[in-house]
């Protein structure tokens, strides 16, 4: 399957979602829709976090199932929640900037 | 990327920042058991590890003395990278793994005390010291014995680098610091747990 993309080539900015469609009736739907805020992570950052879920969010557990050490599993979450962060800020931003 | 390059790189990771793969009580366990092993190699050839990035042949001291040498430049450094963490990381970290890594960053040291087992070493520190103190020299030396001394003298520098680059690499994988920050209070670390390290030996060791 196509990697979804998330920031625009041309200007770098959040890109949304315009359309939907049901695969069973092909009724498509469209309007303007915020991709959801793990959706806007990358995939190694969202195959983490799915992991990190998976693993009832022990970094213990986490560090074994990647064959990496405590701290470097704690420093790869602290990355991931520092880009949590970061895109929680500029969405607000460009949500005020709308306004 | 191939099955070879994957396991090049592996090791590139494993011999320069191998805490990304150990860190916590199995470096600990590791590391003081090279610590203890280096004490123990070197007090068969009077090599003291007397400061945190000190290598001397000395006096001939009980076994007790060569390792609590390394003990002690170990937790000099230790104790100031966790002060040091707990001021400037943003992160919460473990104790257990910033003293597990600096025990395991001192690995290459164990190859320093094996390159200072040679006699030869301590024939050609004897002759330069005779010639130092315009003494008639004590020892003869061959060509062989200086070329053994320059070897084990390059790998002893060799290693001392080695062992800074994975001090450093411990601190900022057990703590979580980057940058300027980490490189400058890692500097300010080394210097103090030099200076603390030669003094508690001297005071302590030296005295008894």
């Amino acid at each position: 399957m196509k990697v979804l993309p998330t920031t625009c080539p041309a200007c770098s900015s959040q890109l949304n979602v315009k359309s939907l469609i049901c695969e069973q009736c092909q009724t498509e739907i469209q309007g303007q829709y915020e991709l959801p805020l793990l959706a806007r992570l990358p995939t190694d950052d969202e195959d983490f976090v799915l992991e990190f879920i998976k693993a009832s969010g022990s970094l213990k557990e986490m560090a074994k199932l990647l064959g990496l050490s405590y701290p470097t599993v704690r420093n790869r979450l602290d990355e991931i929640i520092e880009r949590i962060k970061l895109t929680e800020k500029d969405g607000n931003e460009g949500k005020e900037k709308k306004l | 990327m191939t099955e070879d390059t994957a396991n090049s790189n592996r090791l590139i990771l494993w011999l320069f920042n191998p805490f990304r793969f150990v860190a916590g009580f199995h470096a600990l366990l590791i590391g003081l058991a090279i610590i203890l092993i280096s004490g123990l190699i070197g007090s068969f050839s009077n090599t003291h590890f007397d400061g945190l990035l000190d290598v001397h042949t000395g006096a001939a001291k009980p076994l007790w003395f060569f390792l609590a040498e390394g003990l002690i430049d170990w937790m000099c450094m230790t104790v100031l990278l966790i002060i040091f963490g707990f001021i400037i990381s943003r992160s919460s970290f473990r104790i257990i793994d910033v003293i597990g890594t600096q025990a395991l960053a001192r690995w290459p040291y164990l190859i320093t005390a094996l390159a200072m087992l040679p006699n030869a070493n301590r024939r050609v520190l004897e002759y330069i010291l005779s010639k130092v103190t315009q003494a008639a020299p004590a020892v003869t030396i061959n060509p062989a014995d200086v070329f053994v001394f320059g070897f084990a003298m390059i790998l002893l520098l060799l290693m001392t680098i080695w062992m800074v680059a994975l001090m450093y690499r411990a601190y900022a994988v057990s703590c979580n610091i980057k940058g300027a920050r980490a490189v400058v209070t890692f500097i300010v670390s080394v210097i103090l747990a030099e200076a603390l390290s030669l003094l508690l030996i001297r005071a302590f060791l030296v005295s008894l």
